[in-house]
């Protein structure tokens, strides 16, 4: 039933935003990954769902480039934009003045490009207040405001609905299905089976450091994919 | 590539906004530094040793120690929320992020150094009227080698357990050349003795400058390779 | 594995060859070396204490520039042989430091001189044990290499910095001209057993780093193999 090859591997054409192949990552002699390959094209939404431990967080660290690949290769073809576990925001400050100095060292500011992502957010009226006064929804929020800045082509999340209510998880989802509807490609990695089927075009099984299936899921509902999920890792 | 500079000095204007904002590290230097003046004042013999004696050691002694505090918390305030992954992640180069972080520890450093130099002043009742040049020089001198070799361990001990304890046994043998040239220069200033003297110390403070700030630069990427 | 056993085993017969040689030195240094004339017998911990202070420095020396090529070529075996190096540079420091004193207390009257090259391997000697407690401290191999790397080549730097403060300190303050082990007008002799005390210090040097390069290695396949497994 799983067969070794992924077979809903799309054909890469100029499409291709991330070309991942055969990445290992070693950390403390721990191997983390064991040769992750994949390729995402333009519009796609890889939801990487996983056991904990798996080496998810890592794998997202990998592609952004904040950790090096022990071996393999990212090839990047695009901007990209990072929302991690956490924030990367400095707390004194207010939402528009981390904004505003993330869009200087992007090289972006001004043609209100943070006007842009505060509204894409739905945070315009709290941005004068501090990043410390938010609840986790909002700074996840503003997490994904930073993160879209640069105006990325493809975008990463390390479990974008952790720790949000309904509420906030449903905002959260609406801002990445409009960008995953602009063209824009995701790459994110979650426990949350509604978020995938809400979100995801594929799903990746992350076992044990290696990408043990990639499938398309589209019209599936949550239940069917945690019921997948189960038959997937147990399967391993 | 965003100019190295620009981009440098809004690191540093970010770090010094937050720095007024919340004041926490600067009001903790500071008095600090006003106690450790003070307890060095009374830590002599009245009788044989005048406080203008040790005044130059006290000087730099209550500087050193202060600026610790700021270096420590450099970079615990990108780690907070792993905004450092955030800088990293834009387009400017690991060394605009170094030079920015230098530049904002710098602006700290001299401020806690041009509060409490008054005191000591006062404290040790001295005269340093005629000196002021001649001691800003060797404060900017000392002040830049200190800042940048110790900007350079604290990101890196900022990763290991014990950062706090780490960043002086790491950092104070870099401060031998500093500081007792520092120390030197400011014992003949404030015996009213012409810079010409000291010469020798001064093109040392120099030459620790040149060559630590541009090998803190090279270096600075290895320590946040992960 | 099979490496790190024939370079422990070269690292045992260079410990062995090293320790004869010692042997003889002091052989030489007591039975065939004239004692020295104002300093007495004092004279001939020479022998031991200015070799120790050579190699020491030597070897954080060779920690520096196998740091240079660790962050240029990113081989494991470079840090493990820097860290050995640094490892067996602060066991030299520790007999320099300590028998420094003891020629001392016969010759200056005191135990402790703020002598040029006695201060200087005291702080570089302080900064090389911060080296091994950060080196405890991590425990990924990539990052501890990296950070060791950054404080050997700092390191390697800040000894002129720290000879040359100890000297103006020094020429700032004129003290009673003090005798120095090993004067340059040494006998022939004298300057034989010294060279050859080196060379014995040398060969230890070697066969030290060897066996703690080996001991590293083993360590490191052994976690490699314990990670392979998990």
């Amino acid at each position: 039933m799983i067969s070794p090859g992924n077979n809903a591997e799309p054909e890469k054409t100029d499409d291709c935003v991330l070309s991942v192949s055969g990445v290992t990552r070693t950390i403390a002699y721990h191997k983390i990954l064991k040769g992750v390959s994949f390729d995402l094209m333009r519009g796609d939404a890889l939801a990487v769902v996983g056991p904990n431990g798996a080496g998810k967080t890592t794998l997202l660290r990998v592609l952004t480039g904040l950790s090096r690949a022990t071996t393999g290769k990212v090839d990047l073809r695009g901007s990209q934009g990072f929302v991690g576990h956490s924030s990367m925001l400095y707390d004194a400050l207010s939402a528009e003045e981390n904004l505003k100095f993330f869009s200087h060292l992007h090289g972006v500011a001004g043609n209100g490009v943070v006007a842009n992502v505060l509204e894409m957010v739905g945070l315009e009226d709290r941005k004068h207040d501090r990043v410390a006064t938010f609840s986790r929804g909002m700074t996840q929020r503003m997490s994904i405001a930073r993160a879209l800045l640069s105006d990325p082509e493809l975008l990463y999340l390390d479990e974008p609905l952790s720790g949000l209510d309904d509420r906030s998880s449903t905002a959260v989802i609406g801002i990445l299905r409009s960008l995953r509807s602009r063209g824009h490609a995701i790459v994110f990695v979650t426990h949350n089976f509604s978020a995938v089927a809400a979100l995801a075009t594929r799903v990746g099984y992350l076992v044990g450091g290696k990408m043990v299936l990639i499938e398309k899921v589209e019209e599936r509902s949550a239940e069917q994919i945690s019921e997948r999920y189960r038959e997937v890792v147990e399967h391993v | 590539m965003y100019n190295l500079f620009g981009a440098a000095f809004r690191i540093a204007a970010k770090d010094i906004a937050i720095e007024l904002r919340t004041r926490t590290a600067f009001m903790s230097a500071l008095v600090f530094a006003i106690l450790v003046l003070a307890i060095l004042y009374f830590a002599r013999d009245p009788t044989s040793v005048g406080a203008a004696d040790i005044a130059p050691g006290a000087l730099w002694v209550t500087f050193t120690f202060a600026a610790m505090i700021g270096l420590n918390r450099a970079f615990l305030l990108e780690k907070e929320n792993a905004a450092i992954d955030g800088l990293i992640l834009t387009d400017v180069s690991k060394s605009a992020i170094f030079i920015g972080k230098v530049l904002g520890n710098l602006a700290f450093v001299f401020v806690v150094e041009f509060v409490s130099l008054p005191l000591f002043v006062l404290f040790y009742n001295l005269d340093i009227t005629a000196q002021i040049p001649g001691l800003i020089l060797v404060i900017v001198l000392a002040t830049v080698a200190f800042v940048s070799v110790g900007t350079l361990l604290s990101s890196m001990v900022v990763r290991t357990r014990f950062a706090e304890l780490m960043l002086p046994l790491l950092l104070l043998p870099f401060l031998v050349p500093p500081i007792v040239s520092a120390v030197q220069v400011t014992s003949r200033l404030l015996a009213g003795r012409p810079l010409s003297e000291v010469t020798g110390w001064l093109n040392l403070l120099g030459g620790f400058d040149v060559a630590f700030v541009t090998l803190s630069i090279l270096l600075f990427e290895a320590t946040l390779a992960e | 594995m099979s490496s790190s056993t024939g370079i422990a085993r070269a690292g045992q017969v260079f410990t062995i060859l090293g320790l004869v040689a010692m042997g003889a030195v002091f052989v030489r240094a007591f039975a065939f070396t004239p004692t020295e004339a104002t300093q007495g017998l004092a004279q001939k911990i020479f022998y031991i204490h200015a070799p120790a202070a050579i190699v020491a420095l030597m070897a954080f020396s060779i920690t520096g520039i196998a740091s240079i090529f660790y962050l240029w070529l990113k081989e494991t075996r470079l840090d493990l042989f820097a860290a050995a190096s640094a490892e067996v540079g602060v066991a030299f420091s520790v007999i320099m430091l300590t028998t420094g004193p003891i020629w001392g207390k016969p010759i200056w009257g005191t135990w402790w001189s703020w002598d040029a090259r006695l201060t200087s391997t005291l702080f570089i000697f302080l900064l090389f044990i911060g080296y091994l407690v950060m080196r405890g401290a991590l425990t990924d191999p990539v990052i501890r290499g990296q950070y060791s790397s950054v404080l050997g080549i700092l390191g390697m730097l800040l000894v002129p910095f720290i000879h040359l403060t100890v000297y103006l300190f020094r020429t700032l303050h004129p003290e009673p001209v003090i005798i120095k082990p090993g004067a340059p007008g040494m006998p022939t002799v004298m300057l034989i057993t010294f060279a050859m005390a080196v060379g014995a210090y040398l060969i230890l040097y070697l066969g030290f780093v060897a066996q703690r390069y080996a001991l590293a290695m083993a360590q490191e396949t052994r976690l490699e193999e314990a990670g392979d497994a998990a």
